[in-house]
Order: C-alpha cells, then structure tokens, then sequence
C-alpha cells in the first residue's frame, strides 16, 4: 500500500506544480490576451499595446520589431484575442508572408496559441485557420502534382478541371479529368470543413483522407476561415487577387509580415517585360488561335455565335466563369475594370484575332531598333494609333476578350498560352493607367552592346499603385517587419496614412549583437565598394584579408554578402590568383552562392552540415539574392555576417532612373535618399540574418567606410543603431579582429534564463511592477 | 590439426620450439604465458616434416600480429584495473588470492567486444582533410623553367579520399601503363587540377573524372536538398509567369553569351563549392561507417523524394524547431528523454505483489486523481481550525532529524561504532562475495556443459575458498579482539 500511496503524492505534488506554473495571460490595455508562453520579452509587451491601439482605431499601422523577438506570435497573441473578444469587429485575419517556409512557420506557431487557448478554456476550438498556397504545394493527384514547376502543375490542373473539359467528360467518360476535385465539387462544398488548425499539410492529409482536392477546398475554405495564412501575390497582384481573395470580407485585418520589400512586389505584380522570344511564342499561339477558329467554324459555328452574343450583351465574364477555368485573371485593378460590353471591332472571335495580329506586328516593328526609347503610356498610345490605327478603347478589354477565346475555344493547355496572354495584359495595362508607368525599349543589355537582345520594359514606378485597393478595402492593415527603417519613407512611397508608426527595440541582458564598421586595412587604404575604386587591387586584397582574418577567430559559419552577383565573381576571381582563398581554406570550408537555385540549395546544406560537424564554412553570398531574403542562420550556422560594401541597386538601369525621377516628381523623396534607404534596408537584412533571437549572437561586420557616415548609419534599424558606439566606427582590420575576439569570447560563456529574467525576459509579476510598465513605455519609439 | 593450431591463437603465447630435424618425432611445442605447454605431435609420416614447417610458418606470421592484440588486451585490462579502484582491490581479493582465475575475472568483465571497440578507436581514427590540401602543393619554380611540386604521402591520401575518381585511376595506371611521377605530373597538368582553365580538348586520363564529378554534381543537385528549410527552388510561393515583373528578364545567355573571363569565373565558384562537398563528404564517410543504424533511421524520414509520405517528419521537426523560444518556455534547460516502456502498467503500479486483491486499473488511478484534482480545486481552508504558525514549527522541529521525536533511543549508526579499517575489509569482503555470486548467477540457465562444470566443480569450491576466507578473517578478528 506505501509505494502507492507515494506515487500518488508524487502525482499530486506534480498536478498542483503544474496548474501553478500558469502561462501568461495578459491584460493589453483591456483585453485579456492569452500568450503561450511562460514569459513575455518587454517588447512584445510593448508591441502589443501599440497593436491594440492601431486595431481600435481601425487603421492602418507601421511597426518595426527585430527579428527573433517574437514578432509573429505577437501578433497572433493579440488578433485572436481581439477576435474572440469583439468577433462583430473583427471577423477575420489575413496574414501575409514572403516564403512558403515562412508561411508554415506562422501556421505552426498558431498551433501553438491555440492548443493553449483550448488547454485553457477548456472550451472546444471553434475557429478554423488555414494556410493557402499554390498548386504546386496543394496538389494531391499523383501525375499533376509529380511535376516540378509551378506553372506545369497550374497548366496541368486546368487540363483536367476547366468546366468545358468536365462537361466533355460527362458525355464522353474517356476524357481524363481530376478525380479529386470532382469529389470535392460534389461533396466538399456543402460540408464545411471542421475547425482546426490546416497547415499546407494538414490540408493535403485532410484533402487524402476526403478524396477532396486541398488546393480548392482552401480558395474555397478562406472565405469563411477566421484566419488565412498566404503569400503577398494573392492581395496585392491583381491578376490573381481578383480570383482568389476578391471576397474576403471588408472587416477583415492584414498583416503583411517581412514587408520591407513590400514596394517591389507591388512593382513586380504591374510590370511586364516583352522580349523577341515573347513575341515569336506570341506569333505561334495567334496562328494555333486562328487554326482552330476556323476548325471550329466548320464543325461547331454555334459555339462562336453564342460568345458573340454574349458578348453583345456584354455579360460580365465572372458571372459565367467557374473557378477552375480562370487561369490568370485581369491584370487591372478591380475599380478599373470596365463595366461596358466589348467593343465591336473585337467581338468576332476572327476580328480578335487579326486585331492581335496587327497588335504584335506593331510591337516587333518596336522592338527593331538600335537606339534606346523610353516613352510614357499615352505616347505609346498615340504613336501605336498614328502607325496601325489602333484604338485605346479595344486594348483595354484585350485581356477579358482574350480569356473569353480561350474558354470558347475551349483550350486546355492554357499554359502554352503565356505569350499571349502577357501580350494581352500589357494592351490592358497600358491602355488603362496613364500615370505611374514608364515604357522602356532596350536594344540590348547594357553588359553586352554587341548582341541584339531588345526588350521592352512596361514597368510599374508606383507602388502605392497596387497596394491602394488594399489599404481602402479592409479596416486595419499593418506592415511589419524587422526592418523598417527609416520608418517614415514607407507611408510615403506607398501612400497611406498610418495612425500608428513605431520602432521597438530589442531589450538585452547582454549585447549579443556587435555592429562593427571597418573602414580601412592594415595599410590605411579606405575599403569601399564604390564604383571608382572597387576594382582596385588593394581594396580587393584588404576585403580578402579581413575575411581571412575573421575566418582564424569566429567559430563555425560565416556568412559574407556581396553587392552584387558580379562583384562577387570578380573578387572570388582574384582572391583565388592571390591565394587569399586557399588561405582561409585552412580555417573553414568555402561555399559560395551561385546563380542556380539548386545549386546554392545545395551549397547552403552541405554549409550547414560543416557548420553542424564542427568544420566551419564560410557561405559567399549576394545581398537581394535568395538566400539574404529568405535563409535564417540562427546561432551557429552564422556567427559573423561580413557586408562587402553597400549594396546599392545597380544605378545605371534606365527602369530605376525612371523610378527615381517618379518619386522625386510625385512623393518629394529625393533620389539619394531613396537609393541610400533601398541600400541600407538590404545591409540591414543581410546582417540581421545573424541575430534569430536572444539567445543567439553574432559579429556584424559592415566593411565599406561610407557606413561610417551620418546618412548612411541613421538609416540602419534602431535596434542595430543602438549599439553602433564611436569605437566601432572606420576600424582597421586589426581592430576589428581585437574587438571580434573579445566580444566572441565574452558572448561563449553560459548564458542562462535567470540572466535574462527581470530585465529582457518578464514574469507576469515583474511585468505587473509599475516601473518596468514604465521602462516599456519607452521600448516603442514613435516616428 | 591445423585447426588445433588455429584455436591456439587465442591463448596467450610466449615461444615456440619445434623438435631437432633429425629426431624421429616430429613435434611442435608451445610455450604459453600461462606457464603451460602444448606440443602439437605431427604424425603423417612422410609429410609430417612439411607439415610442420608450414604451421612453423604460419605461427610466425601470425604471432606478431596476435601479439599486438594480445597486447591491446593486456594494456586495456591494466588499464581498466588503474582506472577503477574497485575492480582492483576486488582484483586482489579473488584473483591475487587464487579464489577464481584471471580468465574467469576477465571473462565477465571484459566482453571482447570492448577491446575490439576500444582497438578501433584507438587505430582507426582517421586523419582529417585539410580543406587546403591542394594549396599545400603550391608548385615553385626549380629557376630552369621547370615547376616542382610537393607532394607528401598525406596529401596524396587526401586527393584519394577527397576525389575518389583520381584513385579509380590511379589504380588502373599504376605500374603498367605510367610510373608514378608520371601520373602525378600528368595531374597537375590536367585540366582536371586547374578547373579554372578552359579546357584544351585533347586527350586527358582526368578528363573522365571531371566528367563523373560532373555527373555526380548534377545528381546531387537533381535529387535536392533534404532539408526544406533551405531549399531555395520551393521558397516562393509565386504562381507568375516570366515575363512579369521588374526583374531583369531570364536573359538567354548560353555560354557563347559569356566572355571568356566570366566563364572560368563561374568555373572557379562551381569548383570551390564541389571541392568543399568532397572533402566534407570525405570526412562523413569515415563517421558513416558505423553507425548504419542512424544513417538506416534517418534515411527513412529523408529524402525520398518520390513519396512524399516520408517527408512530413523531417519537414515537421525542422519547423518546430524554428518557432521554438527556448528562453521564453519555463522549463527550457531540462531536455527529457521519452520513456520507452513495454508494459506501462506495471510502471504506473510500481512493485505490488501479485496477490494483492486490490489490483487497480490505470482506469482507477486516473480517476482518483481526478477526483482528488477536483477536491483540491474546491480546496477551501478552514481557517478557524488551523494550528498556530508556533505549534506548527515546533512540530515541524521535533519531526526533523536531531528533533525531540527524532531521537531513537540513543542508538548510534554503525559507522561510528566500527573502526575505518575494520570498515573497509568488510566492505572488500562484501564486494567479493558479491562477485562470486555474481559469477554464480550468471552461470544460469545452465545450458553449457562448460557452465555446469563450473557450477558443480570449481564454484563450490571458490565458494569454499571465500567462506574460508571469511572464518579467517573473523578469527583474525576475534584473536584481535581478545
């Protein structure tokens, strides 16, 4: 009987500790807000307040957290408790993120929030939360979802779901069509889909275990889901928004998280590039587009009758168009989208044609030049009216006439159809905005004068442009990211009126973070990336000799960002023929980022794994490549980031000259500015890959003297600012490595969570003491 | 007889001799360590002398290598006596004073196995790959236009395990087709060396090598990487086609777009970034071998990539692990190991007899803790009948050791009452004994007529001895005594 009765006080004894070791719940000014976790870093205190007060207000906010601070679950923390607390308010989250890695970390971390909240309130999960990804990431069907690139999956899917090849299939049973969303259009739509938590694979077990397609029953699932995980591509590009988020409800929040580049994706999804390759892959779709009207004529004339008079009547195309067969949509915005029927001069399916027909010849005539052009949208219009008398009104509907073809003619393979339908975006496009866009026509690449390779650039200099519907649809939209800075430019360059604007900082128990800027070598010469001097041999030698230097006293990895791709190149070149290279072969493994995807993929893993068995590498990589926007090198696998020079975007590109006299003209910023805070957002990113945390530190090494400078250095995150001391500007390589060995050295030792607790690291009490609510006051600056 | 012979190996041996030529038995004697002797009579006549010879031979070659393992043996049993004074006195105690012999102490305590493991680590460990091998041959000139490069045999072992296409031919040249120096010149001539120059075209024994390295490159790349949190192919979640965007345009450069420099530029990065795979590759290799069984575990929940079944956990615990806040959790430090119980039942019960009527379920135990988690929720103190805080601590005094009701009576612990060396002589007998019952456990099943030997015959009589041991040991006590 005595060793139960032990056990039992053992159990007992373990129950009562447990229920006392109560996670967090917080009072947020007024909300009780539940938080995961045993304790609470003050900064997410403070971040939530500021957060609170931006969703009361029911407006749009600008916040700047480090990374590693626990931004996400921050957010996630308080707009679910907003949600459950004032569910008239707000009905839904939309949260936007970069990568697919990153999206599955979100989901994940709301797993967490919510096995917590029913652990807590014992009351069953009602809210239902997904993530939403392409195709390629959804697709369960065996043969679609084998291929490997995204676009054979979507072109691949269309084949086998558009509605004219189901009604094909329905008459003749042969007709191969997808099992999986057959089911789900039979079944899945009435039965919805049980609360929970779906990550990417969740969705696709569910979707297995249902015989239901993932990809659909998710487009299908947001619309009623309380939280929604996805890319930016399906808010902020038209062409795809329009289909898949068109019906999200107007009180929703978004969060839009790793948005320091958020001004280039809305560039990215208006802009379009037109090459001679285009155009001869636009010439073949025209001829199989015409071929197959006339074989359409002979055997099914009524077929082209209907859409004629449908078009007549000028039926709005959503109205008819199912789901599946849309496979981009319009590329304008919503608001822009005519509501007239189709002019006459295009409604005949062979009228179209010939009138694409002469559209294209215009554009190659364009393309032969040996000269550089650039014109704005009305000139283009003008000149192409007064050469082939074509008229604004028709481009505009080129896109939605262009998609009605595709669905009468019933084409499956709609994917060898990209030539055209970019053609037929960019009439759109171009007939449509007459601000905001510059056309730009390139004999050639600046790099290489003698080959002809003319390129017509449509691009898009206006980034508020895209994001505006955004802003003006839904209540709240919040922008956030580890580096914001300077904060003020984002409002400006994407044209919305925050109410809340704040910098937080990162609270340390010890500074785990070394901003360096080396300025010089051992010799006195300046290091700089500058245009005049980077090729010169001593600056290129003392580069080497720095990262020789550090790879003798940092343990494990290194990674070393490069302005650009080439530059690069060039210094591996000539490291290599003076042997500073098989130097620092000595110390660690070399692995260097190239152009090819898989490549560096693979580099970055084998990077990893030296770092893992205790070898050391070193990892040469390229600010604004892949792995500076989207690779985490959390504690060891990146002890010291090198920044070789500022990266400036290459100047001399004619779209960025046209970009930057846009934003002097339209938003007052002057172009050094912005070209200094472009550079300086992409330093701040590369060097903040580092530091993933608290407990984590690194070196951070800036190595161009121009980082010394006042313009240059107030531009940096404040929470790498902060720790910039006058010591650590324009070093010699030899005091960098001083101060590297002892900052290396004091940060190996033990670093506990008692060390932290009270000053980066609150319990619910110290967070309860009025004077630490008062140092929290003063975590978040205001802009 | 010959396998006679071969079981002899394993007694330690100290010389052999074999009889004078002329004699008409043909014999071989060896002497052991051990004091004992074995002649070995060879008896088929007319070859009996060949015989002989040949397992004279034999011994000879094998003696030396035997030795060193019987060496290793000896080193590893000092070695465990000097680190574990236990062992050693209890070395004393049995062996130096004849109750069991050395095989018999050995043979438990030294499963061979160790030593092999122990031989293995102490040879075996591999040298490791400078990543700079190849600059350590940095040619000089010899000043007649000429290049000399250094080459030691551990950093041509480098190139061998580091490029192993480079051994392949090696191993296919050398002797017959080119000496050595040869082999090596035509290596550091080959574009296969300097990676970085365009290659000349003409007919090159390393142009092979490239060629598979190549082929083994594109392998790896082709297969992916295994961990999806750096696979940079399925990082964006982009449904665009080419043509959007702002980004400069997939220009179509083939190599014949590039310039010369931008080619061997290129050439030079691909090279580092395979040179660095080899040798790190080169390195796990060595580690790979033997620990199957991990490699057989994770190869499991990698990698394959055509189902996709497989690869959830990987992709699972690499995600966990990056939303994980150690420092924000409680109880961050203390990384428990789940337990792996076969019958957890009889954990959850702990040792109860078996008669006890009262068996209850794991069914009734969840329940009575959920009821007493019920009572202490609606845990109120009656504070009217609460002891004073005084009573309290006094009570509390009295109950610890040293307290009032602590006090048994006087009695002192025994270690006060005996002498330190008495103490110790006990506690040797006691170790002793314990391994001779040891000894005598393990001895069932007993299902080797060996171990019924010695259980019937030499036990008894090692028990014998340790019993008579301790008569003369108390006896030596009580004389002391009186």
């Amino acid at each position: 009987m005595i060793p139960k009765l032990c056990y039992f006080l053992k159990l007992l004894v373990f129950i009562i500790l447990n229920n006392l070791i109560l996670k967090l719940k917080l009072n947020i000014d007024g909300l009780l807000v539940y938080f995961p976790y045993d304790y609470i870093y003050p900064e997410q205190y403070s971040y939530m307040l500021e957060l609170k007060r931006t969703l009361d207000a029911k407006g749009h906010g600008v916040l700047e957290m480090p990374s590693g601070t626990g931004k996400t679950i921050s957010l996630l923390s308080l707009i679910v408790a907003y949600q459950k607390a004032y569910p008239l308010e707000v009905t839904k989250l939309v949260y936007c993120s970069r990568t697919v890695p990153e999206i599955e970390k979100v989901v994940e971390e709301l797993r967490k929030l919510m096995d917590y909240y029913t652990k807590q309130t014992e009351a069953k999960n009602d809210f239902l939360a997904l993530a939403l990804s392409s195709r390629k990431n959804l697709c369960i069907h065996p043969e679609v979802s084998a291929l490997r690139f995204g676009k054979e999956v979507d072109g691949k899917c269309h084949s086998l779901t558009a509605s004219y090849i189901r009604a094909q299939h329905h008459s003749n049973p042969s007709q191969p069509v997808c099992q999986f969303y057959e089911e789900f259009d039979a079944v899945g739509r009435q039965v919805p889909i049980p609360p929970g938590i779906y990550n990417l694979d969740d969705l696709k077990d569910f979707g297995r275990r249902k015989g239901w397609c993932p990809y659909f029953l998710a487009r299908y699932a947001i619309l009623h889901a309380n939280i929604v995980v996805y890319s930016y591509h399906y808010l902020l590009d038209p062409k795809i928004a329009d289909l898949v988020s068109k019906e999200l409800a107007k009180k929703s929040v978004v969060v839009f998280d790793e948005a320091h580049n958020i001004d280039n994706v809305c560039i990215d999804s208006m802009s379009v590039n037109i090459t001679r390759r285009t155009l001869d892959r636009c010439q073949t779709n025209v001829e199989t587009l015409q071929n197959t009207i006339s074989r359409i004529k002979e055997t099914d004339a009524a077929k082209l009758r209907e859409e004629y008079s449908r078009l007549v009547e000028g039926l709005k195309e959503a109205n008819v168009a199912r789901e599946t067969d849309m496979y981009l949509s319009n590329p304008v915005l919503p608001d822009e989208i005519l509501q007239e029927a189709v002019p006459g001069s295009i409604r005949t399916a062979e009228h179209f044609v010939g009138f694409m027909k002469r559209f294209l010849e215009y554009l190659k005539a364009r393309l032969r030049i040996h000269h550089v052009v650039q014109e704005s949208a009305p000139q283009f219009l003008k000149d192409i009216y007064e050469k082939v008398c074509i008229d604004r009104k028709p481009l505009r509907f080129c896109a939605e006439r262009l998609r009605s073809l595709l669905r009468t003619l019933e084409i499956a393979d709609i994917a060898d159809f990209s030539a055209i339908t970019l053609i037929s975006h960019f009439a759109t496009l171009v007939s449509t905005y007459s601000k905001g866009f510059t056309i730009i026509i390139e004999p050639f690449e600046d790099r290489t004068p003698t080959i002809a390779n003319p390129v017509l650039h449509f691009s898009c200099m206006d980034p508020s442009i895209a994001i505006k519907p955004v802003f003006g649809r839904f209540q709240s939209v919040i922008i956030t990211s580890g580096t914001l800075s300077p904060l003020d430019i984002y409002p400006r360059i994407l044209d919305f009126r925050p109410v809340t604007v704040a910098s937080f900082t990162m609270t340390l128990a010890r500074t785990c973070l070394c901003p360096l800027i080396v300025g010089r070598g051992n010799d006195q010469v300046a290091m700089t990336s500058k245009f005049e001097t980077r090729e010169d041999f001593a600056v290129i030698r003392n580069y080497g000799n720095l990262l020789l230097e550090m790879s003798a006293i940092v343990p494990d990895g290194i990674v070393a960002f490069f302005t650009s791709y080439i530059y690069m190149e060039n210094i591996v070149a000539s490291w290599y023929e003076q042997g500073i290279l098989e130097n620092i072969q000595r110390n660690k493994l070399i692995f260097i980022e190239t152009q090819d995807a898989a490549e560096t993929s693979m580099a970055l893993e084998k990077y990893q794994e030296a770092c893992e068995n205790g070898r050391g590498a070193i990892l040469l990589s390229v600010a604004r490549g892949k792995v500076s926007e989207g690779i985490d090198f959390v504690h060891h696998y990146g002890r010291a980031v090198i920044m070789f020079g500022v990266p400036y975007v290459y100047t001399q590109s004619r779209i960025l000259k046209a970009r930057l006299e846009y934003l002097r003209d339209q938003f007052q910023i002057r172009e050094n500015d912005f070209l200094t805070f472009d550079a300086m957002r992409h330093a701040a990113q590369c060097v903040g890959r580092a530091i993933r945390g608290k407990t984590d530190y690194g070196l951070m090494i800036f190595a161009d003297k121009r980082y010394a400078r006042a313009d240059k250095r107030g531009k940096l995150p404040r929470w790498i600012q902060e720790h910039l001391t006058d010591g650590s500007l324009n070093l010699t390589i030899d005091e960098t490595v001083q101060l590297g060995k002892h900052f290396l050295r004091q940060m190996a030792q033990p670093f506990r969570q008692e060390d932290q607790l009270g000053l980066s690291l609150l319990t619910l009490e110290q967070l309860q003491s009025e004077d630490m609510l008062q140092k929290i006051a003063q975590i978040a600056q205001q802009a | 007889k010959y396998k006679a012979a071969q079981t002899v190996f394993n007694i330690d041996k100290k010389c052999q001799k074999i009889s004078p030529d002329g004699k008409a038995k043909i014999q071989l004697q060896l002497l052991l360590h051990t004091g004992e002797s074995t002649t070995f009579h060879f008896a088929n006549g007319s070859t009996a002398l060949k015989d002989r010879d040949a397992t004279k031979e034999l011994l000879q070659q094998l003696l030396p290598k035997f030795k060193k393992k019987a060496n290793k043996e000896l080193e590893e049993k000092n070695r465990m006596l000097q680190e574990d004074p236990v062992l050693f006195q209890l070395y004393k105690d049995l062996v130096v004073s004849q109750v069991i012999s050395a095989e018999e102490f050995w043979a438990n305590r030294l499963s061979l196995n160790t030593v092999e493991h122990s031989l293995s680590n102490n040879n075996k460990q591999e040298v490791g790959i400078s990543a700079a091998f190849l600059a350590d041959i940095r040619p000089q000139t010899d000043g007649c236009n000429g290049l000399r490069y250094n080459l030691t045999s551990d950093i041509i072992e480098s190139i061998f395990r580091t490029y192993p296409t480079v051994k392949q031919k090696y191993a296919e040249n050398i002797p017959h087709n080119m000496t050595e120096k040869e082999f090596w010149t035509r290596f550091f001539q080959s574009h296969y060396f300097h990676r970085d120059r365009i290659s000349t075209g003409q007919q090159d024994i390393f142009s092979e090598c490239a060629k598979q390295d190549e082929k083994g490159l594109k392998s790896m790349v082709t297969q992916g990487v295994k961990n999806p949190m750096v696979d940079l192919l399925s990082l964006e979640d982009k449904s665009l086609d080419e043509g959007y965007g702002t980004a400069t345009v997939p220009t179509t450069s083939n190599s014949s777009n590039k310039s010369l420099r931008e080619n061997s530029n290129s050439a030079i990065i691909k090279r580092f970034n395979h040179h660095s795979a080899m040798v790190l590759a080169a390195g796990l290799r060595k580690a790979e071998a033997p620990s199957d069984q991990a490699s057989e575990t994770s190869s499991t929940d990698g990698n394959s990539r055509d189902s996709d079944f497989f690869q959830p956990p990987l992709k699972k615990v690499k995600l966990q692990e990056s939303i994980e806040y150690d420092d924000l959790q409680g109880d961050s430090g203390r990384q428990t190991i789940a337990l792996n119980l076969k019958k957890s039942d009889r954990y959850s019960h702990g040792p109860i007899p078996l008669q006890s009527q009262h068996y209850t379920t794991s069914q009734d135990i969840i329940n009575s803790i959920s009821i007493i988690q019920h009572e202490m929720r609606n845990y109120k103190p009656r504070l009217t009948q609460v002891m004073s805080s005084n009573a309290a601590s006094s009570a509390i005094t009295a109950l610890s050791p040293g307290g009032l009701l602590m006090q048994g009576g006087g009695q002192q612990t025994i270690n006060q009452l005996v002498p330190t060396d008495v103490q110790s002589e006990l506690k040797h007998l006691y170790t002793a004994a314990g391994e001779l019952l040891r000894h005598f456990w393990s001895c069932f099943p007993v299902n080797t007529p060996f171990l019924e030997e010695k259980l019937t015959g030499h036990l008894e009589e090692m028990l014998q001895a340790a019993y008579s041991k301790f008569q003369v040991w108390q006896t030596r006590r009580m004389m002391r005594k009186t």
